[in-house]
């Protein structure tokens, strides 16, 4: 026999005994059965803010960039806040599925799919607001660097901006792409399981004729691989350029070397925040407490931890930076980024970021749902605000007589509240109709890993060295 | 178990080594995915999918591209003579707004008055010219303007207009018949006048100004027996006192007095020598923005003032409250010290003031040197005391008929309730004014006269100096000149062209020299005729009258604002409306001016928050019994007891959609004093209510932040005596910057090389600094190079280069309420900004710095923008490629001078999507077919969702270039210039090649100023290819400009 073993300090990563079947069962019934009333409700709810975010959108398309309340000295306020906020709780998906990947860490088997669905759902969000901010959108696609007969005319590729397009692009695209082939196998699943001749089509169909032959598995792990190794880079460049749009600009209080590390951060905080958010909601509704249990919440939350102290540094250093760079400017920036007019704001950033995740050293306390939950929301206010108040560097720059104010118009909040019901649109939909936890890879790590199977390790963990070890060679 | 094996063929008993090799691989082929040959021969070949992905690709894009309307432009049938599309045509005429009358050249494309300039032939304002000079082409195309002959508000024609006047004129017996109207100094209009008077012995012609000077006209009759406003010279002046006069801005004749003002605030550091302002008001103005001392008192203390400053004179004392004592002995020091060179003017209407002021002029021997009667300023002629004896016929039921024009008593006149109850009962009331406003309402003839754009005609602006006047366009509407239809009524058939002519030939002596005449548009004397003048006035009563004046608690002052002026047609101006007054910076409304101090103690305190909060707490302002309720504006410099409120507001619904319904008309706070004269400023008392009200004002922080180094700004003293201070402070922060790394390698410290660089000639720096400043190659400017010079010592922040700059560049407007959202579009802005304590009104000094794209060699917005919409020419302009901008903003976001302009909305039918224009009911007309005519076709209307900003006029550099090219030679010196250049009165603004040596600009950089110039934010290496001259100010103290306790005031 193959001994598969993990130590037995490590907690059990599946409860409840499960066998390979229970696994698909419990992954699988949601899914058959019919959408409950709860989901109902979550799902028109969901829709209804998406239409009200597509009539602020064609209200703002139509009208122009004027209904917002943008002015002459702020250019970007909600719309790119939003953008930035989205991306940045885009990052968890693929740090958990890449990063995590590499550095083995077995959790997050049981959280990545959800993590994954949730950065493409983010990151959807997130492009909505990069096009919709253009004041002739119907013109974007001047970005692309098409072959024209204009010179040919390409865009200036010097521009942060232009690099954005093709970051996330490229990370949606990778994303999806890994998300979608950690899907196949589960969904040959649900087509084999199917009792409709609807649902074996479309589960059929999604499943690209997986046959489960080890030729398949071999060319899956093979893809998980590179895509793997694509997307790693990938969590970190993102961020990064999206960093740049501010930090290779002149305006004081954006114009900061610290912004990369900073803002990869940031993100890493703000999406995992983001996936508890979600997770404590979906092991409670799809009674998915086996699979993802207190310990996985326990590990995102030390996550978070890290990242928001990195992030409370990273405020703290742009604030001596900025007094001991001795650049008027800069000082002025910060000076009124702290005690200006948007005081609030950078106090609120502050509070939610910095000083809240700390309570998470005890832990008590990150083992409590009820106070993850509450902290996951407080740390995705915190970090909107950590992009408004960056953003907001432009309210007072360098001549006084442009100073100016901005409060958003029901519009810019319309696409916000949009942008929310694409997202949970594209959730709800996802955990009706999607397995939400990844059964192939639960399977890899049950045996490993589940609470029964450990259990039954606690005989070799008793067990003499000597004895242990030639009970082994005995049997190769 | 059996040990049998069986074997499944004939190589596992024999095996191969390639077998044996097979059966150790578990997966016996390559992944598909690699095997590029099958790829390669598949049926659907690779050029195939090119194809059809091609097709289909183009397919969709022609069934889904939108459809463009199709415009027809029509091409003349017949071509006029001399008129070549594209090809602009320029007449000299005279601007006329009641008597205040300009030189102008207006330029017309395809028939269509565009843009005015001012006459620089003209030996009286050199070109000068205003905002409302500007913004006057705008007026011709006002939709508001009647559009026929009306009788009873029916449409009617002429002949049934003629018939109708006839009739009534036939029928009014000895009843006189006044014809009243502002100023006018037409000498072929005061003879059809005569004639009409000739065949109507009851007419009676009276003028009154709106805001009246009949106190200083009375006062130089009593003075010096001529009743008129003499021709001043504050070019003469090295010491100018005003008392509460704002001829910068608003007062007589500002375009003449700014461009000689602006002669004596011309220095360099090889002449250091200022002319000295001294500033006495009750408000902040214009003027006093400009000032190098200001102080301040109550209106009724400009008298005593006065008298203070003639006794000293005459060595004597006065006890005067505040500052003023010592201000009274500095002024008359300086008056006494530059006897001959010295003028001091005032704003009062106050006939005894004026004489105690003509007493002082007289004993500084101002009289022949700095003003003179031998061509006095025809610019206000008007006469109180006729208006009132009009009342009083009016009130005893006397009068036969009236006649309107250009004036419009109903609104402005001290008399206003009284015409507007007595005038509809009169046999004949006749209005020629251009709209249907208050005064045309009441009158049962409405007989439009032509706009002086349409219009044959003249003026006499100074006695002895013409300008004449031709129509640039055929008239828009059926309206007839004012003058042709009193000849027609006094049965004279002769046009209004045929009239001047006649006229003019008579005077001159023929066609030749009336083409001539026509052609340069002035008639002048060669120099002025500067003469002395007797003083005669009884001095002693005059000084007695003038300082025992009723003081207030608290006073108010009704002036003009610099757009908007007296109200007229200005108040229905779109572009005037939304020009920011040059010192409140608030747009589209009339306020109550107040100090800090004033609105802190009635609970309507100025914080540092007013970006934040626009709603602006609303006052009750009680005058003489009449009340009005307007919001209040806290402005620094204001003196604590005084407060301010424009005319020109609150204007009834026929003076059009950017008139009708904001602002109060304050017009009903004037009272005639003693002597008959209206009074712009009387005893007043305010109490705040709980409304509040939004003012949009287009800047809110009124400092500069004492720390930021925007503007560089040295008493006189400071600057004569190390003029290199400046230089030494921009050398000495940028040689920092001054080396790249190979340098470095070579151990040179930054003195040392600096040492080296000064022994090569001193001014290497600058160069270092721009080719080391940066990590990027430098890009050499061959050729053109594009410089502008903005003086900050000579700007007087008029804001005629804004609208100038409106005008040319077919700059929206956006209306107020997108004022509010700051969404205003200026491409040329001036920022005020105040240095002092906001609560020591006297302590205030005022700066200006005009701000517009600084054209940036290394331009922040230039490599954000993701399309390379924003680039740089190779002449050194920051462009823009409208057709590519996709309104990112990314591009203003990094600007940090944030000059640039986005178009928010669809503010001119601009763009491709139907009914989305934006509309608030007040600058509405500015898209209606008639006002769009004003747009410069030379430059691209921007539709919604681009950037815009300056282009250095680019569209006249272009033209003058072509000019030069087509003629095969150099494009000389001063042959492109800038709209705001050519606009500035007091030509603050330099403009040119700065790679000629022989540039008036290289010259000033380079040579004549080097030790002024500074750029805006140079030292974060956007080198700028606008430069600014420090300002310096002929004072002993700096204010500085310390915003702190602002800020703490803020947080308590």
């Amino acid at each position: 026999m193959h001994l598969k073993y993990e130590s037995i300090i490590r907690e059990p990563l599946v409860n409840g005994s499960k066998t390979y079947h229970q696994v698909t069962e419990d992954i699988c019934t949601p899914i058959e059965n019919k959408p409950t009333r709860l989901w109902y409700i979550g799902f028109l709810l969901s829709v209804s803010l998406l239409a009200f975010g597509a009539f602020s959108v064609g209200w703002e398309v139509y009208w122009g960039t004027g209904v917002w309340n943008l002015n002459k000295t702020i250019g970007w306020g909600w719309d790119i806040t939003n953008f930035v906020w989205w991306v940045g709780i885009g990052h968890a998906g693929t740090l958990i599925s890449a990063i995590l990947l590499l550095f083995r860490q077995g959790w997050r088997t049981g959280v990545n799919r959800a993590a994954e669905a949730m950065t493409i759902f983010a990151v959807m969000c997130a492009g909505q607001f990069p096009i919709w901010h253009m004041g002739r959108v119907w013109d974007a696609f001047f970005v692309l660097p098409y072959g024209n007969t204009r010179g040919p005319l390409w865009p200036n590729f010097i521009s942060p901006l232009l690099w954005d397009v093709f970051a996330i692009s490229t990370y949606f695209t990778v994303s999806l792409l890994f998300w979608y082939s950690g899907l196949i196998p589960d969904f040959a699943t649900l087509r084999d399981r199917a009792k409709t001749k609807f649902r074996k089509m479309a589960y059929g169909v999604a499943s690209f004729g997986w046959a489960g032959s080890a030729k398949h598995w071999q060319r899956h792990e093979m893809l998980s691989l590179v895509l793997a190794g694509l997307s790693t880079p990938l969590v970190l460049s993102v961020h990064t350029i999206v960093s740049f749009d501010f930090a290779t600009s002149i305006v004081p209080g954006w114009h900061t070397t610290i912004f990369p590390p900073y803002f990869v951060a940031g993100a890493v905080f703000s999406g995992f925040a983001m996936v508890q958010t979600l997770l404590v909601i979906t092991r409670k509704v799809l009674n998915l407490q086996d699979y993802i249990t207190i310990g996985h919440i326990e590990a995102m939350n030390k996550v978070i931890v890290l990242t928001g102290s990195i992030v409370g540094v990273a405020y703290l250093t742009e604030l001596f930076i900025a007094y001991y760079s001795g650049v008027l400017w800069e000082q002025e920036a910060f000076r009124l980024r702290v005690m200006g007019p948007y005081w609030w704001a950078y106090w609120a950033m502050m509070t939610c970021n910095v000083v809240s995740p700390q309570l998470f050293w005890f832990k008590k306390l990150r083992r409590n749902i009820w106070f993850t939950f509450f902290m996951s929301i407080i740390v995705n206010i915190g970090m909107w605000f950590e992009r408004f108040v960056i953003i907001m560097a432009l309210h007072r720059d360098y001549l006084p007589s442009s100073w100016s104010y901005y409060t958003p118009s029901w519009t810019e909040v319309g696409f916000y509240l949009g942008s929310f019901g694409l997202f949970f649109t594209c959730f709800f939909l996802f955990a009706k109709y999607f397995p939400v936890i990844a059964i192939a890879e639960i399977k890899f790590i049950l045996k490993t890993s589940g609470d029964n199977y450990k259990n039954e390790m606690q005989s070799i963990e008793t067990a003499d060295t000597n004895h242990f070890i030639e009970e082994q060679s005995h049997h190769h | 178990m059996s040990k049998k094996q069986y074997w499944k063929g004939l190589e596992e008993i024999q095996p191969s080594a390639a077998y044996q090799e097979s059966v150790a691989n578990e997966f016996k082929e390559d992944l598909p995915s690699f095997d590029l040959g099958s790829l390669a021969e598949a049926n659907t070949s690779r050029r195939d999918f090119l194809k059809y992905l091609g097709f289909s690709t183009v397919a969709a894009t022609i069934a889904a591209s939108c459809e463009m309307p199709v415009r027809n432009a029509i091409p003349y049938a017949i071509k006029p003579e001399n008129v070549t599309p594209g090809v602009p045509l320029n007449y000299a005429s005279t601007y006329v707004d009641a008597g205040e009358s300009v030189p102008v050249v207006v330029k017309t494309r395809e028939g269509r008055p565009i843009k005015i300039e001012g006459n620089a032939d003209s030996t009286l304002t050199h070109g000068a010219t205003t905002a409302r000079i500007q913004g006057s082409v705008l007026n011709l195309y006002d939709a508001t303007r009647l559009k026929y002959p009306t009788i009873s508000g029916k449409e009617s024609t002429w002949e049934a207009v003629d018939k109708m006047v006839a009739d009534a004129l036939n029928t009014m017996g000895a009843a006189p018949l006044y014809i009243i109207t502002s100023t006018q100094n037409s000498v072929s209009g005061a003879a059809a006048v005569a004639q009409f008077a000739a065949k109507h012995p009851n007419a009676r012609h009276i003028m009154y100004d709106a805001v009246s000077y009949s106190g200083l006209l009375d006062a130089n009759q009593a003075s010096f027996g001529t009743r008129a406003i003499p021709a001043y010279r504050f070019d003469n002046a090295k010491v100018i006192v005003s008392l509460g006069a704002d001829f910068l801005g608003t007062w007589i004749s500002p375009e003449i007095y700014a461009k000689q003002y602006s002669r004596g605030r011309k220095l360099s550091a090889k002449n250091a020598s200022l002319s000295k302002h001294y500033q006495i008001e009750g408000m902040m103005s214009l003027t006093g923005g400009s000032a190098d001392e200001r102080y301040t008192c109550k209106p009724s203390a400009y008298g005593a003032v006065a008298s203070a400053i003639l006794s000293a004179l005459n060595g004597g004392s006065a006890q005067l409250p505040g500052n003023l004592n010592e201000a009274v002995k500095k002024i008359a020091a300086s008056l006494q010290a530059n006897k001959g060179a010295a003028l001091v003017v005032c704003g009062s209407n106050d006939k005894n003031v004026q004489i105690v002021v003509n007493a002082i002029n007289n004993a500084i021997g101002a009289l022949g040197t700095t003003m003179t009667f031998a061509a006095t300023n025809n610019t206000k002629k008007g006469n109180d005391n006729d208006m009132n004896a009009f009342a009083e016929a009016l009130k005893s039921g006397s009068v036969g008929g009236v006649m309107f024009y250009d004036c419009n008593p109903a609104y402005d006149s001290v008399h206003a309730k009284l015409i507007r109850e007595k005038v509809g009962s009169l046999a004949l009331s006749v209005s020629f004014n251009d709209r249907n406003d208050e005064t045309t309402q009441l009158c049962k003839v409405a007989a439009p006269s032509h706009h002086w754009l349409e219009s044959w005609g003249d003026a006499e602006p100074h006695t002895g100096y013409y300008s004449l006047m031709q129509p640039t366009i055929n008239p828009l509407f059926k309206t007839r000149s004012w003058h042709e239809s009193l000849l027609k009524w006094s049965g004279d058939d002769t046009t209004h062209y045929d009239f001047v002519k006649n006229y003019w030939m008579g005077k001159l002596g023929g066609q030749a020299a009336f083409d001539t005449a026509i052609q340069k548009g002035i008639i002048e004397p060669e120099v002025m005729p500067m003469s002395g003048a007797s003083f005669g006035a009884n001095v002693a009563d005059a000084v007695a009258k003038a300082s025992a004046m009723t003081a207030g608690k608290m006073e108010v002052v009704v002036y003009e604002k610099v757009g908007i002026g007296r109200g007229g047609a200005w108040s229905d101006n779109p572009w005037l409306q939304e020009m920011p007054d040059p010192i409140s910076k608030c747009t589209w409304d009339n306020y109550i001016l107040m100090s800090p101090n004033t609105a802190k103690a009635n609970g309507a305190e100025h914080t540092d928050l007013n970006e934040v909060e626009r709603a602006k707490k609303v006052f009750t302002l009680k005058v003489n019994g009449n009340e009005v309720k307007l919001p209040v504006l806290v402005l620094p410099g204001m003196h604590d007891e005084v407060i301010a409120v424009a005319v020109g507001y609150g204007r009834d619904k026929g003076a059009g959609k950017a008139a009708a319904d904001t602002g109060k008309n304050v017009y009903t706070l004037v009272a005639n004093n003693a002597d008959g004269h209206a009074m712009y400023s009387s005893v007043a008392e305010i109490s705040a209510t709980t409304e509040t009200y939004e003012l949009a004002i287009t800047q809110t922080h009124h400092s500069f932040e004492a720390k930021r180094p925007i503007i560089h700004e040295f008493t006189l003293e400071e600057f004569a005596k190390n003029p290199m201070a400046l230089y030494n402070e921009r050398k000495e922060e940028l040689e920092h910057f001054t080396h790249g790394p190979e340098d470095q390698g070579m151990g040179h410290i930054a003195g040392k090389h600096a040492d080296a660089n000064e022994s090569a000639g001193g001014e290497d720096w600058q160069e270092a600094f721009r080719e080391n400043g940066t990590l990027y190659p430098n890009h050499e400017a061959l050729g053109l190079k594009w410089g502008m010079s903005i003086d900050l010592n000579s700007c007087i922040g008029c804001g005629a280069c804004t609208i100038a700059c409106q005008a040319e560049n077919n700059v929206s407007v956006v209306g107020k309420k997108q004022v509010l959202l700051a969404h205003d579009m200026h491409w040329l802005r001036i920022d005020r900004y105040f240095a002092g304590d906001p609560s020591k009104p006297d302590s205030i000094q005022t700066i200006f710095q005009p701000m517009l794209c600084q054209h940036c060699d290394n331009a922040p917005c230039e490599n954000v923008c993701p399309v390379n919409a924003t680039n740089h020419s190779s002449e050194g302009i920051n462009q823009m490629a409208y057709n590519r901008c996709i309104g990112t903003r990314y591009c203003a976001n990094n600007c940090p001078y944030k000059v640039r302009r986005f178009n928010w909305r669809d503010w001119n039918e601009a763009d491709c999507f139907d009914d989305n224009v934006y509309t608030d009911g007040r600058r509405d007309d500015m898209n209606n077919d008639i006002t769009r005519m004003v747009l410069n076709p030379d430059v691209t209307v921007r539709s919604r969702g681009v950037m815009e900003k300056c282009s250095f006029c680019v569209q006249r550099l272009q033209g003058a270039k072509a000019s030069a090219k087509k003629e095969g030679r150099v494009l000389a010196d001063g042959e492109a210039r800038t709209a705001c250049q050519q606009s500035c009165p007091t030509e603050a603004i330099v403009f040119g090649n700065v790679n000629d040596t022989q540039s008036q600009i290289f010259k000033l950089r380079y040579e004549e100023q080097k030790e002024r110039v500074f750029h805006v934010l140079e030292e974060i290496h956007t080198l700028p290819n606008i430069n600014y001259l420090s300002r310096i100010r002929n004072t002993e103290v700096l204010q500085s400009a310390n915003p702190e306790h602002a800020e703490a005031e803020k947080h308590a």
